[in-house]
């Protein structure tokens, strides 16, 4: 398990818990962050990086995508 | 009256970038009405439709990600929903992402079954390789489900039928639609029984309010405080406990993961994909905007560009400029002479002209000329000229938002922005600032932190709007004779203000709010699309309209004052503007302009301009026009100031941060709803540009002498 965070362009992971504050974590799981679902880093820089999630890209700030605890698949 | 003849009221809810305002501009055809939600600085937009002999009422409720309580936005949209008021609750789903956006619905049915959902982007799903079946998830729903395409005009008559059929009761769900919790279903009924028994929440829907109660919702547990069941909600509260102790869970995460284990498994049944979701096209803007290294300074160009043209268009600034600099100087007078403003500015004199005339011919009393001519024509003038400048940045603005380039842009420039403090999404309300500082308070509403969100509300009235570009321009013009000290004063003026900005920024942050780190960002990144003209021409609109009307009737208001001030003195009507009233007031905060070596005759004059700037900048030049008489032009009304291009440049900087305008002011007291905040914050900004235009004088004097 690592963090979403460290993930490079092109990788895809299961989401597996998000370790932030309640409003943080339900902002996320409503859109779409929800443990079991599968993600896809589209793109990673020194900015934001940019995550496909159930068919939607959303931009993640470095320090929300680092609560975001994933599995990396395949 | 008939029942069928009622007004049919639709709330219609979405998540962002689902296509809501596309939709509803095409619905509607025009905003009938706009207000802000009781109690709320959320805005609330209505618009009208006549179907089949009914007249339909659409509400649009805010877009959000859920019915939570996490947001006012949020909780606009589901008390509405629940107050009983919509007949019809529309839910947009983008069929380009079923997967996600069936989420609010699913959250929506389970509080009403009076539905109706529109699958929008009827047109992308080709392209995109998605099928959806249309009639299995009619059946899954039990609720209406219509294909629309906003931009081609499709569906739309299919969606007014079945939103009268729904309400109408014909078709649709009786009840609301029940998501399996599992383990959690036991607490449910449990939670659900204690309100039965206290009649607690009877406008919500009973198995709804329990779950959001298990859930830890702090609005519902306001609500039932407020009506005196406090015991109640200490017994959920301790269920609440004991459940997440037995069973070790988190009881939000378990809700909504089962809402959307729910909407995987209608998708899997509704949804064909042709190609996999994780090969879309990606366009070179799209691939060079979120660039590391070619992002951040394309957005800031593509803003830069849309700035410089829509400046260019309306005062030939910098267009002029650089005509003037390279030696066309007949060219750049063309410009600026044809620029929107120069050309409103021209019509306005000569109806001023036509107008005295006419009245004086008409024996119309002295008093009453003046008024017109000299106060309120001058007045709505300098409004009108800016007018179109308004416009055509809000144009640009909108542009730059619905194509989907603004999340971009968002994105390319957090990193600079987190050294100050803010989120990438802060440059919308900065870049709006640049037109009008009004609508920049109201644009910190995108932020979902509440310290980021201050922030803006405090700091982006620091940014030059038009108004103040046109008081540094007339100056600028007047006291610096080379178009490069006249381009270098104007650009340095922008580069201290937005540094101020951001510094200031940065402080709240770090002294008020004791936060070290940036605040999140979390943007969803819609696919780039050519923006409909409709709604660039609707959010347009809708910006403009409020300058117009707020901004219009403060100014018209203040040239009459300021014309009664300088035509009255004690003794009455005044010949000599020495005796009026604006003359005592101006000699009164006189001394103070000692500060800049600036006293006499002269020092009343720039001090009653710049208390006039208080209510609205560009009433400064104005004011200077008129005291020194309609005789002369504006340009010589403001040498006659006999100020040294030093002082007219500290001046400049003054007039700059200090307080933008008396609307501003009431923006962001409406924004923090705080009378102290609001205060604080216009003390800090005289004081801000008091310092810092002390300190440009007084280096500046340091420099004639150590160069001399």
């Amino acid at each position: 398990m690592v963090s979403l965070e460290n993930l490079p362009p092109g990788t895809r992971a299961r989401v597996v818990g998000i370790v932030g504050g309640y409003g943080l974590s339900r902002r996320l799981m409503e859109m779409g962050f929800t443990p079991g679902t599968e993600v896809e880093v589209v793109n990673s820089g020194p900015g934001p990086l940019l995550v496909r999630v159930r068919g939607v890209v959303v931009a993640l700030g470095r320090g929300v995508a680092r609560k975001i605890i994933v599995q990396p698949v395949g | 009256m008939s029942k069928n003849k009622k007004e049919i009221v639709v709330a219609v809810a979405g998540n962002p970038n689902v296509g809501k305002s596309t939709l509803f501009t095409i619905l509607t055809g025009e905003i009938a009405h706009v207000a802000n939600w009781p109690g709320t600085t959320v805005e609330r937009k209505e618009g009208l439709k006549e179907h089949r002999g009914r007249k339909i009422r659409f509400v649009d409720l805010p877009g959000t990600y859920s019915i939570s309580a996490t947001s006012p936005e949020e909780i606009v949209a589901r008390e509405y929903i629940a107050s009983g008021e919509p007949n019809v609750v529309l839910v947009l789903v983008d069929s380009t992402a079923p997967e996600r956006t069936l989420n609010l619905a699913v959250q929506v049915l389970e509080l009403t079954p009076k539905v109706v959902i529109a699958l929008t982007k009827a047109d992308a799903t080709h392209s995109s390789g998605i099928h959806i079946h249309v009639d299995k998830l009619e059946e899954k729903l039990g609720v209406p489900v219509v294909l629309v395409s906003a931009l081609k005009g499709t569906g739309l008559r299919e969606l007014l039928d079945a939103v009268i059929d729904v309400a109408e009761g014909r078709k649709g769900r009786k009840k609301p639609l029940k998501v399996n919790y599992s383990w959690l279903e036991p607490y449910i009924a449990e939670v659900e029984s204690l309100l039965s028994k206290h009649n607690a929440l009877p406008e919500y829907d009973r198995r709804w309010a329990a779950v959001k109660l298990l859930e830890g919702d702090l609005r519902l547990e306001k609500i039932l405080e407020e009506r005196g069941f406090k015991e109640l909600v200490r017994e959920i509260r301790r269920l609440r406990t004991a459940i997440v102790r037995s069973t070790g869970k988190d009881i939000s995460e378990h809700v909504i993961t089962s809402r959307f284990n729910l909407v995987d498994s209608i998708a899997k049944e509704i949804v064909v994909r042709i190609k996999t979701p994780t090969t879309p096209k990606e366009s070179l803007l799209e691939k060079l905007l979120i660039h590391p290294i070619y992002g951040p300074p394309l957005g800031l160009l593509i803003l830069l560009i849309s700035f410089t043209a829509a400046f260019a268009l309306n005062t030939g600034f910098p267009l002029n400029v650089i005509l003037d600099f390279a030696g066309f100087t007949e060219a750049a007078e063309i410009v600026e002479e044809y620029s929107l403003s120069g050309l409103i500015d021209s019509a306005f004199s000569y109806l001023s002209n036509i107008l005295e005339q006419l009245m004086t011919q008409a024996k119309f009393p002295d008093w009453l000329v003046s008024l017109v001519i000299d106060g309120i024509i001058p007045g709505v003038g300098s409004v009108l000229s800016f007018f179109p400048l308004i416009v055509v940045i809000y144009i640009a603005l909108s542009i730059i938002e619905d194509s989907g380039i603004g999340p971009r842009i968002a994105v390319s420039v957090n990193r600079f922005f987190n050294y100050f403090g803010l989120s990438g999404k802060a440059i919308y309300p900065l870049i709006i600032g640049l037109g009008c500082n009004v609508p920049a308070v109201m644009a910190s509403r995108a932020s979902i932190e509440e310290e980021e969100r201050k922030q803006i509300i405090f700091s982006a009235p620091i940014v030059p709007c038009q108004a103040r570009l046109l008081v540094i321009l007339a100056f600028t013009t007047a006291y610096f004779t080379s178009p490069l000290q006249q381009a270098l004063a104007i650009v340095s003026i922008y580069v201290i203000a937005i540094l101020l900005t951001l510094t200031t920024s940065l402080l709240i942050r770090l002294l008020w709010f004791k936060k070290k780190d940036p605040p999140e960002l979390i943007l969803e990144i819609p696919p780039i699309h050519r923006p409909s003209l409709k709604v660039v021409w609707w959010l347009t609109w809708d910006y403009s309209k409020h300058f117009l009307k707020k901004a219009g009737t403060i100014i018209v208001a203040l040239s009459i004052i300021t014309w009664w001030l300088l035509s009255y003195g004690p003794l009455g009507v005044v010949t000599d503007v020495e005796e009026s009233f604006g003359a005592i007031i101006g000699r009164s905060i006189a001394p103070l302009l000692t500060l800049y070596g600036i006293s006499g005759e002269n020092a009343w004059k720039t001090a009653f301009a710049l208390l006039q700037g208080f209510v609205a900048k560009e009433a400064l030049v104005e004011t200077i026009a008129i005291m020194y008489g309609e005789a002369i032009s504006t340009r010589e009304a403001l040498l006659a100031l006999g100020l040294t291009p030093l002082q007219a440049y500290a001046l400049l900087v003054f007039m700059t941060l200090y307080v933008p305008c008396l609307a501003t002011v009431a923006a962001i007291f409406f924004e923090s709803k705080s009378l102290k905040n609001t205060i604080i914050a216009s003390i800090y900004m005289v004081a801000l540009a008091t310092v810092t235009s002390l300190i440009v004088y007084y280096l500046g004097l340091l420099i004639q002498v150590l160069v001399s």
